[in-house]
C-alpha cells in the first residue's frame, strides 16, 4: 500500500530488469530520486508527493510481465534509526543539507 | 493493496447498466435552476469543475488557487495524478454529437474538454461512457470510497454533477454521473438531484462572485481537512486563526518541499543537467550529482556558468536561479517565483503608501532587532560579568525607546546606537583562541569593502540572509524591491533588508560566532587586497555551510509556541508578512526569541 503521508521516509529501491536498455532507462530514472548503493539497488530518502511520482515513473519504464522492482519502506527519515549492517564498503544514511560547492 | 492496482483500467468492467430500469428518454433539463451569477463575459474566467470541488471542500481553498494563482502539490495531489495517467494515455473514440450517439453498445472516451459561457463553468472530464443515448461521465478518484449514506462526499458529487450539467449543455441526455474510488476499486453513482444541481450551481457562483470581490475566505477552524489540504503551508490556517480568537497553534505547517537550496559559488565551475539530476562540475575536482527534485533553489555567485538546457529545466520546475557577485551582491532571481497573481503585492504598495501603518511596523521591526542582538550578547557572553549587565540594560532601553520614536530618522538613530553598543561587545563573544588571533581583531562594524575577517564574514552572511528572504518573499508574492523601513534604491531588495533585520543577530551573526569559535575558519582563509578583505572559496563554502546548518536549527515560535526549524520559520514569515499588509492578521509577529 502506498503510503499517503507527507514526511520524510528512507527507501531501499531494488529491481529486476530483463532488458538492458530499460534497465538503463530505470537507472537513469532512479538517479533523479537517490543515492546509487549497489548494482540494481538505490537508497532514497522521500516525501510522499515524491514517492508516489517515482512510482508512477517507474511503472511507465518497466515491462509488468518480465520487470520487478520493490520499494522498501525503512520508516521516517527523521526519527528512525536504521540498523543496517554493512559489510565491505560502509552505508550512510542520507542527510538533508544544502550543498555548497 | 498494491499501488498498482491504481492503474486499471477504471470503470469498464462494472457497467452503470446494473438492474435499475433507466428512464428512456427522459425531460432531461428537469431541474435546471435560474443562474446566480451573470453569464461569464468573454474576458472572464469560466470555473472549472475542479473548482466546485475545491469550494465546497473549502472556500479558501478554491480562491487561493483559482483567485490567487497559489499551488502546492502534497502526496495525495501526487496520488492523483498517478491515478489520472490512465485516462491520459492510450487511444479513446471520439465522442460523437448527441444525434449520432449510438443506442445499442456501450462506448467510452476519455479526456475531454466542456465549457459553457452560459453556465459560466468548464470541466475536463476523465471518462464519458454512452449507452442506449445516454451519457454518463466517470470522474478518477484515488483513495477508497468513503462509507457515507450518499456514496461519496459531497465535494466530489458536485463536481461530477458539474461535468454532468456541462453534457446536458452540450445536448446530451445525462441523467447520471458516477465516481471510481481507484484504491478500492469502487463505483459510485452520483444522482443528479435537483438539491445537488444547486448546490453545485450556487457553489460556482458564489466562487465566482467571492474571486471578483477579491475577498479571501477565512481559514478553516481546527479542521481535520486542513491536515489533507495541500495548500496547508501556503495558507496558515493555525496561524491566522491564532489573530483571529488567541486560540494556540498545534504543530506547524509542513515545508511546501523538501528541497534545498543548492549553492555553486567556486569560480570557473560550471552546471549542467543530466537527467534528472543537476551535474556540478568544477575543475581539478570529481563532479557532484544533485537530484533536481531535491533543489528548491540554485544560487551562483561570480563567475559561474549555467547550460541553457539547465535553465530551462529549472523553469520547467519553478525552480527560481539567484544570481549574485562573487563578492555576493545579491542582482536578482530569474525564473518562475509565487503565485500567478499581483494581489499581494497590490495590497504590499498600498500598505507602503501608508506612512502612519508604515512607522508603526519599523518601531516593532528595529524594536525586535535590538532584543535579538541583546539575546545574542546575553546567551554567549565570555567576558567580565560586570559589564554584561548594564550593557544589556541599555540595549533594553534602547529597544523600549523605539516605541516613541516619532519618524523614520529617529529610529535610524536609535538604531544606530544600539547597533554600536552591540558591536562593540561583539569579541567578548569570542572564545579565548580566537580572541587571542590579531587576524580576527573586531572594532566596529564597516562593510563595502569590509577591513578585517569578521566583517566580511558577516558581510557576506548578511549578503547570504538577504537572499534566503528575498526568495522567500518573493515565493509569499511580495516584492522584495518595494521596502517598508528601508529606502528603495536601485539594486537594493528594500523588503528583504526589512524583513531580515530581526534576523541578522540571530542567524547569520550567529552563524559567524559558531564559524569562528568552532574553529572552521582561520587567518589564512582570508585574503587582504586593496583595502578590502575577502574570504577564500573555501572559506566562504565552510561559512555558507555553518549558516544553512543554523537554518536547519530548530526554535520557538514565539507568537505560536511551537517547534519550527528557521529554515520552515522563514517562510512562515513571509507568509505571515503577506497576510498582514493584506489586512488578514491585525499585526506581524516578529520572530523575537526568549
Ligand atoms: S489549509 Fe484548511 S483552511 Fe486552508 S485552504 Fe486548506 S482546507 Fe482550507
Amino acid at each position: 500500500m502506498a503510503r499517503r503521508s507527507n514526511a520524510e521516509h528512507a527507501y531501499v529501491v531494488a529491481y529486476d530488469i530483463s532488458d538492458p536498455k530499460r534497465w538503463r532507462r530505470v537507472f537513469k530514472t532512479m538517479k533523479g530520486y537517490g543515492r546509487w548503493l549497489q548494482l540494481s539497488v538505490f537508497h532514497c530518502r522521500l516525501d510522499g508527493g515524491r514517492r508516489a511520482e517515482m512510482a508512477s515513473m517507474l511503472e511507465d519504464l518497466i515491462d509488468r510481465d518480465t520487470d520487478h522492482v520493490i520499494i522498501l519502506d525503512l520508516g521516517p527519515a527523521e526519527d528512525v534509526e536504521l540498523a543496517v549492517e554493512s559489510l565491505g564498503k560502509s552505508f550512510q544514511p542520507i542527510e538533508r543539507r544544502a550543498v555548497v560547492i | 493493496m498494491s499501488p498498482s492496482d491504481t492503474r486499471s483500467d477504471p470503470p469498464a468492467g462494472s457497467t452503470p447498466g446494473d438492474d435499475v430500469a433507466k428512464p428512456s428518454r427522459p425531460a432531461a433539463r428537469q431541474g435546471e435552476l435560474a443562474l446566480f451569477a451573470p453569464p461569464a463575459a468573454t474576458d472572464e474566467m469560466l470555473v472549472p469543475a475542479r473548482m466546485v470541488n475545491e469550494w465546497t471542500y473549502c472556500p479558501r481553498l478554491a480562491v487561493l488557487e483559482w483567485g490567487r494563482g497559489e499551488w502546492a502539490g502534497n502526496a495525495d495531489t501526487a496520488a492523483g495524478r498517478r491515478a489520472h495517467k490512465a485516462t491520459e494515455t492510450g487511444a479513446a473514440p471520439a465522442l460523437p454529437e448527441p444525434e449520432a450517439l449510438p443506442d445499442d453498445r456501450t462506448l467510452k472516451t476519455r479526456r475531454l474538454l466542456l465549457a459553457s459561457e452560459r453556465l459560466g463553468l468548464t470541466a475536463e472530464l476523465d471518462v464519458i461512457e454512452a449507452d442506449d443515448g445516454c451519457v454518463v461521465p466517470v470522474d478518477i478518484k484515488t483513495g477508497k470510497r468513503p462509507h457515507v449514506a450518499e456514496g461519496a462526499y459531497l465535494p466530489e458529487r458536485v463536481q461530477v454533477c458539474v461535468q454532468a450539467l456541462l453534457l446536458r449543455e452540450a445536448g446530451y441526455v445525462c441523467d447520471e454521473g458516477a465516481l471510481w474510488f481507484a484504491d478500492s476499486r469502487e463505483r459510485v453513482r452520483v444522482e443528479l438531484t435537483d438539491e445537488l444541481i444547486a448546490t453545485a450551481l450556487r457553489a460556482a457562483s458564489d466562487l465566482r462572485l467571492t474571486v471578483a470581490s477579491g475577498r479571501l475566505p477565512p481559514p478553516l477552524d481546527h479542521s481535520p481537512k486542513c491536515v489533507r489540504c495541500s495548500l496547508l503551508p501556503i495558507c496558515l490556517p493555525d496561524e491566522v486563526n491564532w489573530f483571529r480568537k488567541g486560540a494556540i497553534a498545534r504543530t506547524p505547517p509542513p515545508a511546501a518541499t523538501p528541497a534545498l537550496p543548492l549553492y555553486v559559488q567556486t569560480p570557473g565551475a560550471r552546471v549542467t543537467k543530466k537527467d534528472f539530476a543537476l551535474v556540478v562540475q568544477v575543475e581539478g575536482e570529481a563532479d557532484r550529482a544533485v537530484p533536481l527534485d531535491e533543489v528548491s533553489e540554485l544560487v551562483l555567485a561570480g563567475p559561474v556558468s549555467l547550460t541553457t538546457p539547465a535553465v530551462h529545466e529549472l523553469l520547467r520546475r519553478d525552480v527560481p536561479v539567484a544570481w549574485m557577485s562573487s563578492g555576493f551582491w545579491y542582482l536578482g532571481s530569474t525564473g518562475p517565483q509565487g503565485p500567478r497573481s499581483a494581489a499581494v503585492r497590490t495590497a504590499q504598495y498600498a500598505f507602503a503608501a501608508d506612512e502612519a501603518r508604515r512607522l508603526v511596523f519599523a518601531r516593532e521591526l528595529v524594536a525586535a532587532k535590538i532584543r535579538n542582538s541583546r539575546t545574542i550578547l546575553r546567551r554567549n557572553w565570555r567576558g567580565e560579568d560586570g559589564e554584561r549587565g548594564p550593557l544589556l540594560d541599555r540595549l533594553a532601553l534602547l529597544a523600549d525607546r523605539t516605541a516613541r520614536a516619532e519618524t523614520a530618522a529617529a529610529l535610524l538613530g536609535i538604531e544606530g546606537e544600539a547597533a554600536a553598543l552591540y558591536f562593540r561587545a561583539l569579541p567578548k563573544l569570542f572564545t579565548e583562541g580566537v580572541a587571542a588571533l590579531p587576524a580576527f581583531a573586531f572594532e566596529r562594524r564597516n562593510r563595502r569593502p569590509p577591513a578585517d575577517p569578521v566583517n566580511a564574514c558577516l558581510s557576506l552572511l548578511y549578503a547570504v540572509l538577504t537572499r534566503t528572504f528575498a526568495s522567500a518573499i518573493s515565493v509569499a508574492g511580495l516584492d522584495p524591491w518595494k521596502g517598508v523601513y528601508h529606502v528603495e534604491r536601485p539594486g537594493r531588495p528594500a523588503l528583504a533588508l526589512d524583513l531580515i533585520e530581526p534576523f541578522r543577530p540571530v542567524l547569520a551573526d550567529s552563524a559567524v560566532l559558531m564559524a569562528l569559535n568552532n574553529g572552521e575558519l582561520a587567518p589564512d582563509d582570508f585574503v587582504s587586497a586593496a583595502g578590502g578583505c575577502n574570504l577564500k572559496p573555501k572559506a566562504r563554502r565552510a561559512l555558507i555551510a555553518a549558516y544553512e546548518r543554523r537554518l536547519d536549527q530548530e526554535t520557538t515560535h514565539p507568537a505560536f509556541g511551537y517547534q519550527v526549524s528557521m529554515r520552515r520559520l522563514i517562510q512562515i514569515q513571509a507568509r505571515l508578512f503577506a497576510r498582514f499588509v493584506s489586512g488578514e492578521i491585525p499585526r506581524y509577529p516578529h520572530y523575537v526569541p526568549r
